[in-house]
């Protein structure tokens, strides 16, 4: 495949994706095909409902210790692929588990904090379900074009 | 009575006149502030204001040295009464006095990095390498620190730093105790090489062409296909052979402290590669604003790579980003791990993930600092080991095959957070360098590179015996693409290829 231009992906992917992040893994496929790169995104995809279903319990059980953690986790990879706004939510919850506030302030209610990670981790979900639909789309276009 | 305000004009002996402001109630004392003020960095750096004396100079022949407690505009309105001329400026005198000395248009004397104070030495915000492209030397602001630390070890009995053989960027703030001899600078920059592009500031874009990284804009149009090209990225020091500087970086001297010696600032090296070699000056220069995607069939020395990251997903990118620049390389997702890993030896450079679950980047960070401390590793004959008292070497900590551990590993944080605060903390645990992630793949190759140059100078043979394998390698590989490429031809396009 060759690499899309900047517009093509700006369209599919608006302003969830952060492109300069996300060309270099497309960058790294093999001309012809994106085997890579669709390898590391469907991983990432995997990962993050993994992640999403152990946030969904660690907020059920309280466990902010787990929660940042985990936030933590999600925050690195979906980095790494320039999904900006999971990245952004995911930091949220990081922060909020270690009981601070987005500023870094210390946040000493942990009910607030509870309330703070419930409301970004459905704001998160959201975002992901949103970039996750045009990454599937990008992918599958993709394998279209190339008539596999 | 004069005027509330007047201008009046001084200057450097043969130099332009500049214009002051002075108030109807100054007394020369006060000019000199105002002096110092606008002369900021040529004397304001080295000079307070009772150093500067002001003479008078008129037309008329009349040439005095003015006193601090005469008034000025009285001394004006006597000897200008129909206004100064910028002939007639006042001049400004500094001392001549030797004990005294200017700043060097040169870098001050660099520090040895860690000299003293064991493994805590690093380096303020404005030395560190930013990752945004053309500020990867930021402006210096300490050409002129003070000139009598510059000045004063100047015959130190040290022979190299590693600091300036691997990287020649040296570092602005004096460390005390630091020492070097100022002459080999010179004496070393220029050299048979015929890569080696010396001269300041090549390039000079920006803020960047500060004095002291003259071949910071550099670029080597070949990149390891003789043994002079290697060597010659380290920028400034170059060697004149390459035997010349494997013996100076054994020969890291007194002032070394005992381990781990060397927290080296980056080293700048030009990643453009053979391939490009074609290019014009033009593009090099656009590369300086915006550097190309990696060239992956880049030449990075052979050196051994441990990948430390918790994320599979992030873990996977990086293999595949290292695989690509055909270097050797392991992982581990904790910091335990990757201690574990790094013991069994041969590592050249850790990309250690800063975050990790159990034991993090920095413990484990510390943790190989602390072995290698005491096994000796990068430890120089006659280092003075009295700043630190000598740990106990535990059978527990006694590292095995020490052949396999020929110089400090490097170690290139990172790390999530863009805080300074964080950054410190990353180079006080000993870390050499650090990347922000996302990873840009431009950067990481670059450090690389750089990292991998400065280690395959130190295991010179180490990387003569990989130069003849690559170059068998190589040619087997071009010899199987050439056949691929002519199957996949024939696969494709028979009535074509039987035309031919």
């Amino acid at each position: 495949m060759a690499l899309p231009d900047d517009k093509e992906l700006e369209a599919i992917f608006g302003d969830t994706i952060d492109l300069t992040t996300f060309k270099q893994i497309l960058e790294m496929d093999e001309p012809g095909d994106n085997e890579f790169s669709s390898s590391i995104v469907f991983g990432f995809f995997d990962q993050a409902e993994e992640t999403f279903a152990s946030m969904d319990t660690a907020l059920d059980a309280e466990d902010l210790e787990k929660l940042s953690e985990l936030g933590h986790f999600l925050k690195g990879s979906s980095a790494t692929l320039g999904l900006v706004k999971v990245r952004d939510g995911c930091e949220k919850i990081q922060r909020y588990g270690k009981q601070e506030n987005l500023d870094g302030s210390p946040e000493n209610d942990v009910k607030v904090c509870l309330e703070q990670i419930k409301k970004a981790l459905t704001a998160v979900k959201s975002d992901y379900e949103e970039v996750e639909t045009g990454l599937r789309n990008f992918y599958k276009d993709d394998d279209e074009e190339e008539g596999v | 009575m004069a005027e509330a305000a007047r201008k009046i004009w001084v200057t450097r002996p043969r130099a332009s006149a500049t214009l002051v402001t002075i108030g109807s109630n100054d007394l020369v004392d006060d000019v000199r502030d105002m002096i110092l003020r606008k002369y900021a960095n040529s004397l304001g750096k080295t000079y307070d204001s009772p150093d500067l004396t002001l003479r008078l100079n008129t037309r008329t022949g009349v040439s005095r040295v003015l006193g601090p407690e005469e008034h000025m505009a009285t001394v004006m309105e006597q000897f200008f009464p129909n206004g100064q001329t910028v002939d007639e400026a006042f001049i400004i005198d500094i001392p001549r006095n030797t004990t005294t000395p200017r700043p060097s248009p040169r870098a001050p004397a660099p520090p040895i990095p860690g000299s003293g104070s064991g493994s805590t030495a690093y380096y303020a915000d404005d030395v560190r390498p930013s990752e945004s492209g053309e500020g990867y030397f930021p402006p210096v602001v300490g050409t002129a620190t003070s000139p009598r630390l510059a000045t004063k070890h100047t015959n130190g009995s040290m022979p190299h730093s590693m600091t300036v053989i691997s990287s020649g960027h040296l570092p602005p703030i004096p460390s005390p105790g630091g020492s070097r001899p100022r002459s080999h600078r010179d004496r070393e920059t220029h050299t048979p090489s015929p890569n080696v592009h010396s001269g300041g500031g090549s390039g000079g874009v920006g803020p960047n062409s500060a004095s002291y990284h003259p071949t910071r804009h550099s670029h080597s149009r070949t990149h390891s296909s003789s043994s002079e090209h290697i060597v010659a990225h380290p920028n400034n020091s170059m060697p004149r052979s390459p035997g010349h500087e494997i013996a100076a970086a054994a020969r890291m001297g007194p002032g070394t402290p005992p381990s781990p010696p060397q927290r080296l600032v980056s080293p700048h090296l030009p990643t453009l590669r053979t391939r490009k070699s074609k290019r014009g000056q033009a593009q090099q220069q656009d590369y300086q604003q915006n550097p190309p995607p990696p060239a992956l069939n880049a030449k990075v020395p052979p050196i051994s790579v441990l990948i430390v990251e918790d994320n599979p997903i992030n873990l996977k990118l990086l293999e595949a980003f290292v695989k690509r620049l055909k270097v050797r390389w392991q992982t581990a997702m904790n910091g335990r791990e990757a201690v574990k890993k790094w013991r069994s030896g041969g590592f050249h450079l850790v990309l250690m993930d800063i975050q990790l679950p159990g034991m993090n980047g920095l413990e484990a960070t510390r943790e190989i600092r602390r072995l290698e401390r005491i096994n000796g590793i990068g430890v120089f004959s006659n280092a003075p080991a009295e700043a630190t008292p000598p740990e106990e070497l535990t059978e527990e900590d006694r590292l095995e095959g020490l052949a396999k551990f020929k110089s400090p590993v490097i170690i290139v944080a990172l790390t999530a957070s863009s805080l300074q605060s964080d950054r410190h903390e990353a180079l006080a645990a000993g870390c050499n360098d650090f990347l922000t992630k996302p990873v840009n793949f431009v950067w990481l190759e670059r450090k690389v590179m750089e990292w991998g140059c400065m280690q395959a100078l130190i295991d010179y043979q180490g990387w003569r015996e990989w130069k003849q394998y690559s170059a068998k390698a190589e040619a087997m590989e071009a010899a199987n693409k050439r056949a691929q490429a002519f199957k996949k031809q024939s696969k494709k396009n028979r009535t074509q290829l039987s035309e031919s």
